[in-house]
Protein backbone atom coordinates (compact mmCIF):
# COMPACT_ATOMS: atom_id res chain seq x y z
CA UNK A 1 0.00 0.00 0.00
CA UNK A 2 1.34 3.36 -1.05
CA UNK A 3 1.02 6.10 1.40
CA UNK A 4 0.74 9.61 0.69
CA UNK A 5 2.52 12.33 2.30
CA UNK A 6 0.53 15.58 4.00
CA UNK A 7 1.39 18.90 5.11
CA UNK A 8 0.03 19.87 8.71
CA UNK A 9 0.53 23.56 8.94
CA UNK A 10 -0.11 25.22 12.87
CA UNK A 11 -3.70 26.86 13.03
CA UNK A 12 -5.26 30.13 14.28
CA UNK A 13 -3.31 31.62 16.84
CA UNK A 14 -1.49 28.22 16.98
CA UNK A 15 2.74 27.14 17.21
CA UNK A 16 5.27 25.00 15.31
CA UNK A 17 5.03 23.43 12.19
CA UNK A 18 4.58 22.68 9.12
CA UNK A 19 4.90 18.83 9.32
CA UNK A 20 4.90 16.78 6.76
CA UNK A 21 3.70 13.15 7.55
CA UNK A 22 4.08 10.15 5.61
CA UNK A 23 3.31 6.72 6.82
CA UNK A 24 5.39 4.00 6.52
CA UNK A 25 4.59 0.24 6.69
CA UNK A 26 5.51 -0.07 10.02
CA UNK A 27 4.46 3.51 10.97
CA UNK A 28 0.92 3.09 9.91
CA UNK A 29 -1.50 4.45 12.44
CA UNK A 30 -2.57 7.44 12.63
CA UNK A 31 -3.54 7.75 17.02
CA UNK A 32 -5.84 10.21 18.47
CA UNK A 33 -5.91 11.06 22.04
CA UNK A 34 -8.61 13.45 22.25
CA UNK A 35 -10.83 12.03 25.17
CA UNK A 36 -12.92 9.57 22.58
CA UNK A 37 -13.88 9.16 19.08
CA UNK A 38 -11.58 10.02 16.05
CA UNK A 39 -11.38 14.11 15.72
CA UNK A 40 -11.90 15.17 12.45
CA UNK A 41 -8.29 16.07 12.53
CA UNK A 42 -7.17 12.60 13.06
CA UNK A 43 -10.14 11.88 10.52
CA UNK A 44 -8.33 14.19 7.67
CA UNK A 45 -4.72 12.74 7.64
CA UNK A 46 -5.81 9.17 8.19
CA UNK A 47 -7.87 9.85 5.19
CA UNK A 48 -5.29 11.80 2.89
CA UNK A 49 -2.26 9.50 3.78
CA UNK A 50 -4.16 6.30 3.53
CA UNK A 51 -3.07 5.37 6.87
CA UNK A 52 -5.61 4.15 9.85
CA UNK A 53 -6.92 6.20 12.12
CA UNK A 54 -7.05 5.16 15.57
CA UNK A 55 -8.86 5.77 18.68
CA UNK A 56 -6.06 5.71 21.45
CA UNK A 57 -8.43 6.65 23.95
CA UNK A 58 -9.97 3.14 23.94
CA UNK A 59 -7.39 0.53 22.01
CA UNK A 60 -2.97 1.85 23.36
CA UNK A 61 -1.10 2.03 20.32
CA UNK A 62 2.57 1.51 20.53
CA UNK A 63 4.58 4.25 19.87
CA UNK A 64 6.46 3.09 16.95
CA UNK A 65 3.89 2.37 15.49
CA UNK A 66 2.29 5.62 15.26
CA UNK A 67 2.77 8.13 11.59
CA UNK A 68 1.65 10.89 14.16
CA UNK A 69 -0.61 11.53 16.99
CA UNK A 70 -3.49 14.03 17.54
CA UNK A 71 -4.08 15.17 20.67
CA UNK A 72 -6.19 18.19 22.28
CA UNK A 73 -3.46 18.77 25.45
CA UNK A 74 -3.90 23.10 26.64
CA UNK A 75 -0.49 22.57 27.91
CA UNK A 76 1.07 20.34 30.40
CA UNK A 77 1.49 16.46 30.13
CA UNK A 78 0.55 15.14 26.61
CA UNK A 79 2.00 18.35 25.16
CA UNK A 80 5.19 16.97 25.80
CA UNK A 81 5.11 13.36 26.01
CA UNK A 82 5.05 12.53 22.38
CA UNK A 83 7.76 15.03 21.35
CA UNK A 84 9.51 13.18 23.80
CA UNK A 85 8.88 10.02 22.62
CA UNK A 86 10.01 10.75 18.97
CA UNK A 87 6.23 10.88 17.44
CA UNK A 88 5.29 13.91 15.36
CA UNK A 89 2.38 15.81 16.85
CA UNK A 90 -0.62 17.45 15.86
CA UNK A 91 -2.12 19.40 19.00
CA UNK A 92 -5.47 20.68 17.82
CA UNK A 93 -5.81 23.36 20.51
CA UNK A 94 -3.49 26.21 19.94
CA UNK A 95 -0.71 25.63 22.52
CA UNK A 96 2.07 26.97 22.79
CA UNK A 97 5.46 24.64 24.10
CA UNK A 98 5.05 24.88 27.51
CA UNK A 99 5.32 21.90 30.61
CA UNK A 100 7.70 20.07 32.48
CA UNK A 101 8.93 18.07 28.67
CA UNK A 102 8.94 21.80 27.25
CA UNK A 103 12.41 21.21 25.78
CA UNK A 104 11.81 18.46 23.89
CA UNK A 105 9.19 19.80 22.11
CA UNK A 106 10.08 21.83 18.52
CA UNK A 107 9.07 23.31 15.18
CA UNK A 108 10.00 19.88 13.42
CA UNK A 109 8.05 17.54 15.67
CA UNK A 110 5.11 19.67 16.94
CA UNK A 111 1.93 21.56 15.53
CA UNK A 112 -0.69 23.47 17.45
CA UNK A 113 -4.29 24.89 16.71
CA UNK A 114 -4.58 22.62 14.06
CA UNK A 115 -7.99 22.35 11.77
CA UNK A 116 -9.09 19.97 9.12
CA UNK A 117 -8.13 22.73 6.48
CA UNK A 118 -4.88 23.26 7.70
CA UNK A 119 -4.27 19.53 6.55
CA UNK A 120 -3.57 19.51 2.88
CA UNK A 121 -1.83 16.70 0.92
CA UNK A 122 1.26 17.64 -0.65
CA UNK A 123 1.77 16.61 -5.02
CA UNK A 124 5.00 17.66 -5.08
CA UNK A 125 6.43 15.17 -2.59
CA UNK A 126 8.59 12.74 -4.08
CA UNK A 127 6.83 9.56 -3.70
CA UNK A 128 3.74 10.97 -5.39
CA UNK A 129 5.62 12.41 -8.20
CA UNK A 130 6.97 8.84 -9.27
CA UNK A 131 3.00 7.69 -9.01
CA UNK A 132 2.31 10.83 -11.16
CA UNK A 133 3.90 9.63 -14.40
CA UNK A 134 0.97 6.53 -14.78
CA UNK A 135 -1.80 7.07 -12.49
CA UNK A 136 -2.19 11.59 -12.39
CA UNK A 137 -2.68 11.61 -8.27
CA UNK A 138 -3.72 15.09 -8.81
CA UNK A 139 -6.56 14.18 -9.86
CA UNK A 140 -6.95 11.78 -7.46
CA UNK A 141 -6.35 14.14 -4.86
CA UNK A 142 -8.69 16.70 -5.86
CA UNK A 143 -11.42 13.98 -5.48
CA UNK A 144 -9.83 13.28 -1.72
CA UNK A 145 -8.88 16.87 -0.80
CA UNK A 146 -12.71 18.24 -0.58
CA UNK A 147 -14.01 15.02 1.03
CA UNK A 148 -15.62 16.35 4.48
CA UNK A 149 -14.52 13.83 7.29
CA UNK A 150 -16.84 11.92 8.89
CA UNK A 151 -19.69 12.59 10.85
CA UNK A 152 -18.21 12.87 14.71
CA UNK A 153 -19.88 10.32 17.04
CA UNK A 154 -22.68 12.50 18.95
CA UNK A 155 -21.98 13.00 21.98
CA UNK A 156 -23.75 13.32 25.31
CA UNK A 157 -25.20 16.18 27.08
CA UNK A 158 -23.18 16.39 29.89
CA UNK A 159 -19.71 15.53 27.78
CA UNK A 160 -20.38 18.71 25.27
CA UNK A 161 -20.75 20.71 28.18
CA UNK A 162 -17.55 19.17 30.54
CA UNK A 163 -15.67 19.86 26.51
CA UNK A 164 -17.40 23.07 26.22
CA UNK A 165 -16.27 24.35 29.90
CA UNK A 166 -12.53 22.38 29.18
CA UNK A 167 -12.33 24.85 26.19
CA UNK A 168 -13.01 27.86 28.02
CA UNK A 169 -10.61 27.19 30.81
CA UNK A 170 -7.49 26.08 28.50
CA UNK A 171 -8.07 29.51 26.45
CA UNK A 172 -8.01 31.50 29.85
CA UNK A 173 -4.66 29.34 31.03
CA UNK A 174 -3.59 29.64 27.66
CA UNK A 175 -3.84 33.76 27.87
CA UNK A 176 -2.46 33.58 31.55
CA UNK A 177 0.38 31.86 30.37
CA UNK A 178 1.18 34.34 27.29
CA UNK A 179 0.75 37.22 29.84
CA UNK A 180 3.29 35.90 32.46
CA UNK A 181 5.56 35.48 29.54
CA UNK A 182 4.92 38.86 28.22
CA UNK A 183 5.28 40.02 31.91
CA UNK A 184 8.59 38.26 32.91
CA UNK A 185 10.59 38.76 29.16
CA UNK A 186 9.29 42.71 28.13
CA UNK A 187 7.79 44.46 31.22
CA UNK A 188 9.96 43.50 34.31
CA UNK A 189 13.28 43.75 32.90
CA UNK A 190 12.07 47.57 31.71
CA UNK A 191 11.36 48.38 35.12
CA UNK A 192 14.66 46.65 36.43
CA UNK A 193 16.28 49.40 33.90
CA UNK A 194 13.49 52.11 34.36
CA UNK A 195 13.98 52.14 38.93
CA UNK A 196 17.60 52.01 38.33
CA UNK A 197 17.88 55.18 36.57
CA UNK A 198 15.02 56.97 39.16
CA UNK A 199 16.96 54.91 41.98
CA UNK A 200 20.02 57.11 40.67
CA UNK A 201 18.46 60.48 39.36
CA UNK A 202 16.16 61.13 42.97
CA UNK A 203 19.11 59.94 44.78
CA UNK A 204 22.30 61.51 44.00
CA UNK A 205 20.63 64.70 42.91
CA UNK A 206 21.54 64.54 39.32
CA UNK A 207 17.57 65.41 39.20
CA UNK A 208 18.42 68.62 39.82
CA UNK A 209 20.58 69.59 37.04
CA UNK A 210 17.78 67.47 34.41
CA UNK A 211 15.33 69.46 36.21
CA UNK A 212 17.22 72.28 34.64
CA UNK A 213 16.70 71.58 30.92
CA UNK A 214 13.91 69.38 30.98
CA UNK A 215 11.26 71.63 32.91
CA UNK A 216 11.53 74.41 30.82
CA UNK A 217 10.94 71.93 27.74
CA UNK A 218 8.62 70.04 29.28
CA UNK A 219 6.77 72.14 31.14
CA UNK A 220 5.75 74.68 28.38
CA UNK A 221 3.83 74.62 24.96
CA UNK A 222 6.74 76.33 22.63
CA UNK A 223 9.09 73.75 24.70
CA UNK A 224 7.09 70.65 23.68
CA UNK A 225 6.94 71.76 19.93
CA UNK A 226 10.66 72.46 19.96
CA UNK A 227 10.69 68.69 21.19
CA UNK A 228 8.41 67.48 18.93
CA UNK A 229 10.07 69.45 15.92
CA UNK A 230 13.61 68.47 16.09
CA UNK A 231 12.03 64.70 16.95
CA UNK A 232 10.08 64.49 13.84
CA UNK A 233 13.06 65.77 12.11
CA UNK A 234 13.08 63.14 8.66
CA UNK A 235 16.91 62.58 9.11
CA UNK A 236 16.37 61.89 13.10
CA UNK A 237 13.58 60.26 13.14
CA UNK A 238 14.66 57.03 12.11
CA UNK A 239 17.46 56.90 14.22
CA UNK A 240 15.34 57.68 17.67
CA UNK A 241 12.73 54.97 16.77
CA UNK A 242 14.15 51.45 18.09
CA UNK A 243 11.96 50.00 20.31
CA UNK A 244 10.92 53.45 21.81
CA UNK A 245 13.71 53.30 24.08
CA UNK A 246 14.73 56.92 23.64
CA UNK A 247 11.04 57.34 23.98
CA UNK A 248 10.73 55.63 27.02
CA UNK A 249 13.81 57.28 28.84
CA UNK A 250 12.77 60.96 27.99
CA UNK A 251 8.96 59.76 29.10
CA UNK A 252 10.66 58.28 32.58
CA UNK A 253 13.02 61.77 32.74
CA UNK A 254 9.62 63.78 32.51
CA UNK A 255 7.71 61.61 34.80
CA UNK A 256 10.60 62.22 37.67
CA UNK A 257 10.06 65.80 37.03
CA UNK A 258 6.59 65.47 37.25
CA UNK A 259 6.53 63.80 40.81
CA UNK A 260 9.13 66.46 41.84
CA UNK A 261 6.68 68.82 40.75
CA UNK A 262 9.07 70.36 38.35
CA UNK A 263 6.64 70.10 35.28
CA UNK A 264 2.78 70.80 36.19
CA UNK A 265 1.21 67.27 35.75
CA UNK A 266 -1.54 68.91 32.91
CA UNK A 267 1.79 68.78 30.96
CA UNK A 268 1.79 65.17 31.21
CA UNK A 269 -0.79 64.64 28.11
CA UNK A 270 1.23 67.03 25.39
CA UNK A 271 4.16 65.81 26.54
CA UNK A 272 3.23 61.53 25.73
CA UNK A 273 2.88 63.38 22.24
CA UNK A 274 5.87 65.49 22.02
CA UNK A 275 8.53 62.74 22.83
CA UNK A 276 7.11 60.22 20.45
CA UNK A 277 6.43 61.89 17.23
CA UNK A 278 9.40 59.65 15.57
CA UNK A 279 7.26 56.48 16.25
CA UNK A 280 7.74 53.73 14.16
CA UNK A 281 10.32 55.98 11.67
CA UNK A 282 12.57 52.92 12.31
CA UNK A 283 10.16 50.46 10.93
CA UNK A 284 8.50 51.45 7.91
CA UNK A 285 9.29 49.28 5.34
CA UNK A 286 8.65 46.30 7.76
CA UNK A 287 5.78 47.47 8.84
CA UNK A 288 4.69 48.00 4.93
CA UNK A 289 6.05 44.68 4.14
CA UNK A 290 3.95 43.20 6.74
CA UNK A 291 1.29 44.96 5.05
CA UNK A 292 1.96 42.80 1.71
CA UNK A 293 2.98 46.35 0.12
CA UNK A 294 5.05 46.51 -3.37
CA UNK A 295 8.48 47.78 -3.85
CA UNK A 296 7.51 50.48 -5.15
CA UNK A 297 4.97 51.48 -2.51
CA UNK A 298 7.29 51.24 0.16
CA UNK A 299 9.92 52.98 -1.82
CA UNK A 300 7.16 56.16 -1.92
CA UNK A 301 6.19 55.18 1.89
CA UNK A 302 8.95 55.73 3.78
CA UNK A 303 9.71 59.62 2.37
CA UNK A 304 5.96 60.25 2.27
CA UNK A 305 5.51 58.98 6.44
CA UNK A 306 8.67 60.84 7.13
CA UNK A 307 7.84 64.00 5.79
CA UNK A 308 3.73 63.67 7.11
CA UNK A 309 5.41 63.37 10.69
CA UNK A 310 7.47 66.48 10.46
CA UNK A 311 3.79 68.37 9.92
CA UNK A 312 1.53 66.30 11.63
CA UNK A 313 4.12 65.97 15.19
CA UNK A 314 4.06 69.54 16.42
CA UNK A 315 0.41 69.43 15.45
CA UNK A 316 -0.58 66.52 17.75
CA UNK A 317 1.43 68.41 20.48
CA UNK A 318 -1.31 71.20 20.08
CA UNK A 319 -4.14 69.05 19.65
CA UNK A 320 -3.01 67.15 23.30
CA UNK A 321 -2.49 70.05 24.90
CA UNK A 322 -6.24 71.91 24.12
CA UNK A 323 -7.49 68.23 25.63
CA UNK A 324 -4.96 68.90 28.52
CA UNK A 325 -7.22 71.75 30.31
CA UNK A 326 -8.89 70.43 33.03
CA UNK A 327 -6.69 67.69 33.68
CA UNK A 328 -5.65 68.35 36.67
CA UNK B 1 38.04 54.88 57.03
CA UNK B 2 34.98 56.75 57.65
CA UNK B 3 35.16 58.71 54.19
CA UNK B 4 35.07 54.91 52.93
CA UNK B 5 32.11 54.05 54.87
CA UNK B 6 30.40 57.06 53.74
CA UNK B 7 31.36 56.39 49.94
CA UNK B 8 30.06 53.05 50.21
CA UNK B 9 27.04 53.83 52.06
CA UNK B 10 26.17 56.42 49.42
CA UNK B 11 26.77 53.72 46.69
CA UNK B 12 24.25 51.56 48.21
CA UNK B 13 22.16 54.16 48.63
CA UNK B 14 21.48 54.93 45.11
CA UNK B 15 20.12 51.12 44.59
CA UNK B 16 18.25 51.20 47.70
CA UNK B 17 16.13 54.09 46.09
CA UNK B 18 16.35 52.10 42.70
CA UNK B 19 14.90 48.81 44.82
CA UNK B 20 12.29 51.32 46.08
CA UNK B 21 11.09 52.07 42.93
CA UNK B 22 11.42 48.50 41.53
CA UNK B 23 9.36 47.23 44.59
CA UNK B 24 6.33 50.03 43.98
CA UNK B 25 6.27 49.30 40.34
CA UNK B 26 6.02 45.52 41.19
CA UNK B 27 3.46 45.77 43.76
CA UNK B 28 1.83 48.73 42.12
CA UNK B 29 1.40 47.90 38.35
CA UNK B 30 2.17 44.35 37.57
CA UNK B 31 -0.86 42.91 39.55
CA UNK B 32 -3.72 44.66 37.69
CA UNK B 33 -1.40 44.19 34.58
CA UNK B 34 -1.33 40.64 34.62
CA UNK B 35 -5.17 40.12 35.01
CA UNK B 36 -5.44 43.04 32.81
CA UNK B 37 -3.45 41.37 29.82
CA UNK B 38 -4.70 37.86 30.71
CA UNK B 39 -8.27 39.00 30.12
CA UNK B 40 -7.79 40.87 26.99
CA UNK B 41 -5.65 37.97 25.67
CA UNK B 42 -8.64 35.30 26.38
CA UNK B 43 -11.01 38.14 24.98
CA UNK B 44 -8.98 38.07 21.56
CA UNK B 45 -8.78 34.33 21.27
CA UNK B 46 -12.51 34.11 21.86
CA UNK B 47 -13.02 36.23 18.94
CA UNK B 48 -11.06 34.61 16.39
CA UNK B 49 -9.09 36.17 14.27
CA UNK B 50 -11.22 34.71 11.27
CA UNK B 51 -13.88 37.10 12.32
CA UNK B 52 -11.85 40.06 13.26
CA UNK B 53 -10.47 40.25 9.63
CA UNK B 54 -13.84 39.45 7.74
CA UNK B 55 -15.13 42.63 9.66
CA UNK B 56 -11.78 44.55 8.79
CA UNK B 57 -12.33 44.26 5.05
CA UNK B 58 -15.59 46.09 4.90
CA UNK B 59 -14.46 49.09 6.53
CA UNK B 60 -11.53 49.93 4.28
CA UNK B 61 -13.32 51.97 1.75
CA UNK B 62 -15.13 54.64 4.08
CA UNK B 63 -11.69 57.37 4.84
CA UNK B 64 -13.08 58.50 8.26
CA UNK B 65 -13.12 54.41 9.12
CA UNK B 66 -9.72 53.45 7.60
CA UNK B 67 -7.54 55.82 9.89
CA UNK B 68 -9.80 55.50 12.83
CA UNK B 69 -11.36 51.90 13.16
CA UNK B 70 -9.15 50.08 11.50
CA UNK B 71 -6.00 50.96 13.10
CA UNK B 72 -7.12 50.59 16.89
CA UNK B 73 -8.29 47.78 15.58
CA UNK B 74 -5.34 45.82 14.32
CA UNK B 75 -3.48 47.11 16.94
CA UNK B 76 -6.21 46.08 19.99
CA UNK B 77 -6.60 42.71 18.49
CA UNK B 78 -3.09 41.80 16.58
CA UNK B 79 -0.82 43.89 18.66
CA UNK B 80 2.30 45.45 17.92
CA UNK B 81 4.05 44.28 15.19
CA UNK B 82 1.42 41.83 13.73
CA UNK B 83 -1.12 45.14 13.45
CA UNK B 84 0.47 46.40 9.81
CA UNK B 85 -0.69 43.20 8.18
CA UNK B 86 -4.10 44.47 7.81
CA UNK B 87 -2.25 46.60 4.92
CA UNK B 88 -2.73 43.82 3.36
CA UNK B 89 -6.97 44.54 2.78
CA UNK B 90 -5.89 47.65 1.48
CA UNK B 91 -5.36 49.11 -2.07
CA UNK B 92 -1.40 49.97 -2.82
CA UNK B 93 -1.46 53.94 -2.70
CA UNK B 94 -3.29 53.78 1.18
CA UNK B 95 -0.90 51.35 2.75
CA UNK B 96 1.53 54.15 3.85
CA UNK B 97 -0.94 55.92 5.64
CA UNK B 98 -2.32 52.97 7.14
CA UNK B 99 1.16 52.21 8.86
CA UNK B 100 1.18 55.54 9.51
CA UNK B 101 -2.05 55.50 11.61
CA UNK B 102 -1.52 52.04 12.95
CA UNK B 103 2.03 52.96 13.84
CA UNK B 104 1.09 56.00 15.86
CA UNK B 105 -1.54 54.67 18.58
CA UNK B 106 0.69 51.54 19.54
CA UNK B 107 1.36 53.88 22.43
CA UNK B 108 -1.99 55.55 23.13
CA UNK B 109 -3.40 52.63 23.37
CA UNK B 110 -1.47 51.33 26.64
CA UNK B 111 -2.94 53.69 29.26
CA UNK B 112 -6.03 51.45 28.78
CA UNK B 113 -4.80 48.39 27.05
CA UNK B 114 -1.12 47.38 27.55
CA UNK B 115 -1.59 44.07 26.38
CA UNK B 116 -1.02 45.76 22.61
CA UNK B 117 2.55 46.64 22.89
CA UNK B 118 3.97 45.49 26.62
CA UNK B 119 7.80 45.91 25.34
CA UNK B 120 7.14 49.59 25.00
CA UNK B 121 5.29 50.27 27.94
CA UNK B 122 7.18 53.20 29.46
CA UNK B 123 6.71 55.59 26.72
CA UNK B 124 3.55 55.68 28.63
CA UNK B 125 4.41 54.50 32.11
CA UNK B 126 7.17 56.79 32.76
CA UNK B 127 5.09 60.00 32.65
CA UNK B 128 2.16 58.07 34.22
CA UNK B 129 4.10 56.98 37.27
CA UNK B 130 5.11 60.59 37.63
CA UNK B 131 1.54 61.54 38.02
CA UNK B 132 0.96 58.78 40.45
CA UNK B 133 3.65 59.84 42.44
CA UNK B 134 1.48 63.09 42.87
CA UNK B 135 -1.29 60.67 44.17
CA UNK B 136 -3.14 62.45 40.98
CA UNK B 137 -5.28 59.36 39.15
CA UNK B 138 -4.29 57.72 36.26
CA UNK B 139 -7.37 57.00 34.64
CA UNK B 140 -8.51 60.90 32.90
CA UNK B 141 -4.47 61.08 31.02
CA UNK B 142 -5.25 57.12 30.09
CA UNK B 143 -8.76 58.17 28.70
CA UNK B 144 -7.23 61.38 27.30
CA UNK B 145 -4.09 59.84 25.63
CA UNK B 146 -6.71 57.37 23.73
CA UNK B 147 -9.03 59.83 22.88
CA UNK B 148 -6.20 62.56 20.76
CA UNK B 149 -4.54 59.14 19.91
CA UNK B 150 -7.71 58.58 18.17
CA UNK B 151 -7.60 61.96 16.79
CA UNK B 152 -3.97 62.17 15.97
CA UNK B 153 -3.94 59.31 13.61
CA UNK B 154 -7.00 60.62 11.69
CA UNK B 155 -5.14 63.39 10.70
CA UNK B 156 -1.88 61.33 10.24
CA UNK B 157 -3.54 58.76 8.06
CA UNK B 158 -5.06 61.91 6.34
CA UNK B 159 -1.86 63.73 6.05
CA UNK B 160 0.41 60.95 4.46
CA UNK B 161 -2.40 59.51 2.48
CA UNK B 162 -2.23 63.19 0.77
CA UNK B 163 1.69 63.04 0.57
CA UNK B 164 1.78 59.85 -0.90
CA UNK B 165 -0.87 60.96 -3.51
CA UNK B 166 1.05 63.80 -4.53
CA UNK B 167 4.45 61.59 -4.56
CA UNK B 168 2.81 59.16 -6.92
CA UNK B 169 1.11 61.81 -9.06
CA UNK B 170 4.70 63.26 -9.07
CA UNK B 171 6.37 60.18 -10.71
CA UNK B 172 3.66 59.83 -12.92
CA UNK B 173 3.06 56.13 -11.36
CA UNK B 174 -0.09 54.80 -10.64
CA UNK B 175 -0.36 52.23 -8.07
Amino acid sequence: MAYRTVKVEKGEGGWGGPLYITPTEKRNKIACITGGGIHPVAQRIAELTGAEAVDAFKTSVPAEEMACVVIDCGGTARVGVYPKMGVLTVDVTPTFPSGPLMAFINEKNFVSGVKPKNVILVEGSEEVAHEKIETAPSREAQVIAPSVPQEVPRRSFIERIGRGMGGIVAIFYQAGRETVDQVIRNIIPFMAFVSTIIGIILYSGIGNVIAKIIAPLAGTLPGLLLISLVCALPVLSPLLGPGAVIAQVVGVLVGVEIGRGNVPPQFALPALFAINPQVGCDFIPVGLTLGEAKPETIEIGVPAVLFSRQITGPIAVIIAYLFSFGLY
Amino acid sequence: METLAHIAEGFIGLFKEGGKVFVSLLTGIIPTLITLITAVNALIKFVGQERIERFAQKITGNIVLRYTVLPVMAVFFLTNPMAYTFGRFLPEKYKPAFYDAAVSFVHPILGLFPHANPAELFVYMGIAQGIQKLNLPLGPLAIRYFLVGIIVIFLRGIVTEKITQAMLARRGSEL
